[in-house]
């Protein structure tokens, strides 16, 4: 795999897909710490309220890391953020590229109560954290490296996702845990539809293939599956929940993000 | 208010650490027990659906539960240092704000990791298990 790093000449075309990837993780990883500051309402008490404003302040984190990376490919950053900053409840896809279930219309519809934050920490981000996880092994070096310490931070997500979920359960009994586990699907398919259609088949993603010749994406959604299902059911388990059988995956809650 | 210590050895060290900057706390202590009231939520599980108010703790239960509220305080002035750093960014982004915005968020999660630790030992200690 050919590689590049900082201030390397980039053949146009992968410049372009670059970009594409990088805009779309970084002004994802805002608008998502947007909506989480949003779910802070839910927060029932001092420590949950306290975590989560701190998920907050690390998924803006992560988005300024890819922010202050495009700026070396003369990407204007500073609209970008300032037009998330201003339009959060919706923010247009001409001017950035936000995965469809960040978006505010698609996630409020997911979020009801404090038990969906914590589950949504917990079944969700493992699948960011197998999907996001690749980029550490990418062709662009700044991208990979910056990458792995996002990667870690995401793994502390998914620790926050079990402690809450295992918190409401100390708090609210089983009755609590029986009413968790039955909404575990529906954020079940939003995390197995993460990271993209199969990439054979009809229905496959077009863009896949150019993304993976180009080292851009080094895993197969059927490889970040299993790592996002094994993850899951190691988390699940640890809390005392079931991974809920025939669930199909939701693709509408990523974007489509081919180069035109 | 400081409640000196009977022992001298003890009271020339106030002495040592003023040449490093110590400085007797001079203002008015915290209202503990009205903080109490809007923290002592996040003790009351199944186990323990009743939770005293600070005035009726015991000596060792209120000292926990100061240090824990005490570390609630350090975590709300790192989430002001967070929140004036994306206030830089947003004149900006560049490599040396986006550092330093990481070190105050950093800062931040240890001080709600040490929060979330005083409140483990505080329900401990609310249970009678001081170690």
């Amino acid at each position: 795999m050919k590689t590049y790093d900082k201030g390397d000449k980039l053949p146009e075309h992968y410049k372009e897909c670059l970009i594409n990837l990088m805009t779309f993780q970084a002004d994802s990883e805002y608008a998502g710490a947007q909506r989480v500051a949003e779910n802070h309402r839910f927060a029932p008490r001092p420590e949950e309220a306290y975590r989560l404003s701190k998920k907050v302040m690390e998924e803006m984190g992560h988005g300024y890391y890819i922010w202050n990376l495009l700026r070396d490919l003369d990407v204007d950053v500073d609209s970008r953020l300032h037009h998330l900053a201003s339009n959060s409840e919706n923010p247009d896809p001409k001017i950035v590229n936000v995965i469809n279930g960040f978006r505010k219309e698609n996630w409020s519809a997911f979020f009801e109560c404090w038990e969906d934050v914590a589950l949504f920490s917990t079944v969700v981000t493992p699948a960011a954290v197998a999907f996001l996880g690749q980029y550490r092994e990418c062709s662009y070096l700044p991208w990979a490296r910056v990458n792995v310490r996002i990667h870690k931070e995401e793994h502390g997500h998914l620790a926050f996702g079990v402690w809450a979920s295992k918190r409401c359960i100390e708090f609210g009994g089983e009755e609590t845990r029986e009413f968790m586990q039955a909404r575990i699907a529906k954020f079940m398919q939003m995390g197995l539809g993460f990271y993209g259609r199969p990439s054979k088949g009809k229905g496959a993603s077009e863009m896949f293939d150019i993304y993976h010749e180009y080292g851009l994406k080094v895993k197969t959604p059927e490889e970040l599956q299993a790592e996002y299902l094994e993850l899951l059911e190691d988390r699940l388990t640890d809390i005392g929940f079931e991974v809920p059988k025939g669930v199909e995956a939701d693709y509408d809650m990523r974007i489509g993000y081919g180069v035109e | 208010m400081i409640v000196p210590s009977p022992d001298q050895l003890v009271e020339d060290n106030v002495s040592v650490l003023a040449r490093f900057g110590y400085q007797p706390f001079g203002g008015v202590d915290e209202d503990w027990s009205a903080m109490w009231m809007l923290l002592k939520g996040d003790f009351t599980t199944v186990e323990m659906p009743e939770v005293a108010d600070f005035d009726a703790l015991t000596l060792s239960q209120q000292e926990a539960a100061k240090i824990y509220m005490r570390r609630r305080l350090i975590a709300d002035r790192f989430f002001e240092e967070c929140r004036k750093g994306q206030a830089e960014l947003y004149q900006g982004i560049d490599t040396e704000l986006v550092e330093r915005y990481t070190l105050a968020r950093d800062a931040y999660e240890d001080s709600v990791n040490h929060f979330g630790e005083a409140r483990e030992k505080l329900a401990e200690v609310l249970r009678g298990v001081y170690w």
